[in-house]
């Protein structure tokens, strides 16, 4: 019900696409945006804009609080003691990858990756791998979707970081992340989980979640594109070196040589993302204003049911859309390729993902090169999913 | 924009119809047009880059008139390849260089056709015109 009734807040669903009403499965891409995050950003532009944490002007003040404010939010939303702001999931992890990889990690040290990871999650590692000849060992993914945790214990020995995506961005699966995270600690590993797709569908206490680090954007969950965050438990916080020099993360300069920032600051060089941020806590308000949980239940009953119309329909599901599996919904057809089954859908207004999905390792391992995607959030309803199962029908019944 | 009268036909043909599930139907049947580039000369030669889907192109000179031979497992890929046969088929190179890819967009098929962007059909079309001027150069 709750997704009939947070319709009117987000505009954009208002609009037509080829005549049709918009129909938008394509959240694990990026969410909308409600009114009051866009309502945050304009009225920050219109009333408060200024460079923050310098000036003692009246306006760098409100910039500098309603920067902060985000911060705040986000230590207190998902209770974590040091909260680094960045551009998105991607330069987070980047982040790790500088400012804690390349501090602690040498030649031979191994970092445990997963089939299941996005390329954000692959490519930053890879590329200290070339750098320190550190060793990445790949945990695979079994035919029914979920990680080889026989693998993934063997690949723990001697590891000295597991990185592993909360919830597959393709498949919807969400992982064991409280047996990795103890098992990794047991090992002696520190963890870093890639949340984009799980912050939005559930709520994570970081410190009880025991996780040394966690990644994820604000787009995903409603708020604005180009800001995310990276999580960090505040002994690791220590052992990070800075990664990107410049304004902000400095405490003096010198010809001779510089000295940091202490805190978070010390990893947000330049100016930062000041109406990004203002939008970002709009969003995590907003997103407190109903139950996360019982809509994630709602979705995934969806998402289930949709799964299992496809199926019925002659596609191939890949995914299994159980309780705690994010309501998104990777399938195939034999014969329709998914291109012309994405061109067929935009037609009638239906806004999906095709493609690798940034996750080239995992569809290789499906033998895949591709999907079509639909994915759900908490503005879809479930009369959408009955018109886009239909739709779907009547593209079989025309093109198979 | 103006293009050879068979193209003109079909840009014309296309943007009498309003709806869009219409005119992906519309390609979808051009697909019939493409002159097949048979899966045993499929090579890294022949594969258009950036494609979503597999797509191979090959421009062959007949008396001076060209041939183009094209394959995808995408049918509206398909449908722009039957297009392009269209647009192609019989002309000299110097003629051919003259048509522009405006024409998916005049023919409300694909939204945009920014050459920065990564666009299949704008990567077909490149390294046909390229192939082409360099059957002119050669």
């Amino acid at each position: 019900m709750i997704g009939l009734n947070l319709r009117d807040q987000f505009p954009i669903l208002q609009r037509k696409v080829n005549g049709y009403p918009l129909v938008y499965l394509d959240n694990a891409a990026t969410t909308q945006k409600p009114q009051v995050v866009l309502d945050a950003m304009n009225d920050y532009y219109s009333k408060s804009n200024a460079n923050v944490h310098r000036a003692v002007h009246t306006l760098a003040g409100e910039a500098t609080e309603g920067y902060e404010s985000c911060r705040a939010k986000l230590k207190q939303r998902f209770n974590a003691s040091k909260v680094i702001i960045t551009s998105g999931t991607t330069e987070a992890i980047n982040l790790v990858a500088h400012a804690w990889g390349r501090a602690n990690l040498n030649k031979g040290d191994a970092v445990v990756l997963t089939e299941m990871e996005h390329h954000s999650d692959i490519v930053p590692w890879q590329m200290l791998a070339e750098e320190r000849g550190v060793e990445l060992r790949y945990v695979p993914v079994t035919p029914h979707f979920t990680l080889d945790m026989d693998a993934f214990e063997h690949a723990l020995e001697g590891a000295a970081l597991v990185c592993v995506v909360h919830t597959s961005n393709v498949l919807g699966v969400r992982n064991p992340l409280e047996d990795i995270i103890r098992l990794s600690h047991q090992a002696g590993a520190k963890v870093l989980i890639d949340a984009a797709q799980g912050v939005p569908h559930a709520t994570i206490d970081f410190e009880a979640f025991g996780a040394d680090f966690m990644a994820f954007s604000a787009h995903k969950m409603c708020g604005p594109t180009g800001i995310g965050a990276l999580l960090v438990e505040s002994s690791t916080f220590e052992t990070m070196q800075p990664f990107m020099g410049g304004g902000d993360m400095i405490e003096t300069v010198t010809t001779e040589g510089s000295t940091y920032q202490t805190n978070e600051h010390k990893f947000e060089a330049g100016t930062p993302r000041i109406a990004e941020a203002i939008g970002w806590t709009a969003a995590l308000e907003w997103m407190e204003s109903f139950d996360l949980d019982a809509e994630h239940d709602r979705l995934i009953a969806i998402a289930s049911w949709v799964a299992q119309s496809l199926r019925d329909l002659g596609m191939q599901v890949y995914g299994r859309h159980e309780a705690d599996d994010a309501a998104v919904v990777s399938f195939l057809h034999p014969t329709i390729n998914s291109e012309d089954i994405a061109h067929l859908l935009d037609a009638r207004g239906f806004a999906v993902r095709t493609g690798h999905h940034c996750a080239q390792p995992l569809l290789t391992r499906l033998g895949i090169s591709g999907t079509v995607r639909a994915s759900f959030y908490v503005y879809n309803t479930r009369e959408e999913a009955e018109g886009f199962v239909a739709e779907i029908g009547e593209i079989v019944e025309k093109f198979a | 924009m103006t293009y050879p009268e068979a193209l003109q036909e079909l840009v014309e043909e296309f943007q009498a119809v309003d709806d869009k599930r219409e005119r992906l139907e519309m390609l979808f049947e051009l697909a019939d047009e493409v002159i097949e580039l048979p899966a045993d000369n499929w090579s890294e030669h022949t594969r258009v880059r950036g494609c979503q889907s597999e797509a191979h192109v090959s421009v062959v000179l007949d008396d001076g008139r060209i041939q183009f031979l094209s394959a995808a497992d995408a049918r509206m890929v398909q449908g722009l390849m039957g297009i392009l046969t269209i647009a192609l088929d019989g002309l000299t190179p110097a003629q051919a260089v003259l048509i522009s890819p405006a024409f998916a967009e005049e023919m409300g098929l694909l939204n945009t056709l920014t050459p920065s962007r990564s666009n299949g059909f704008r990567n077909m079309y490149d390294k046909v015109m390229n192939e082409i001027r360099q059957s002119m150069e050669g």
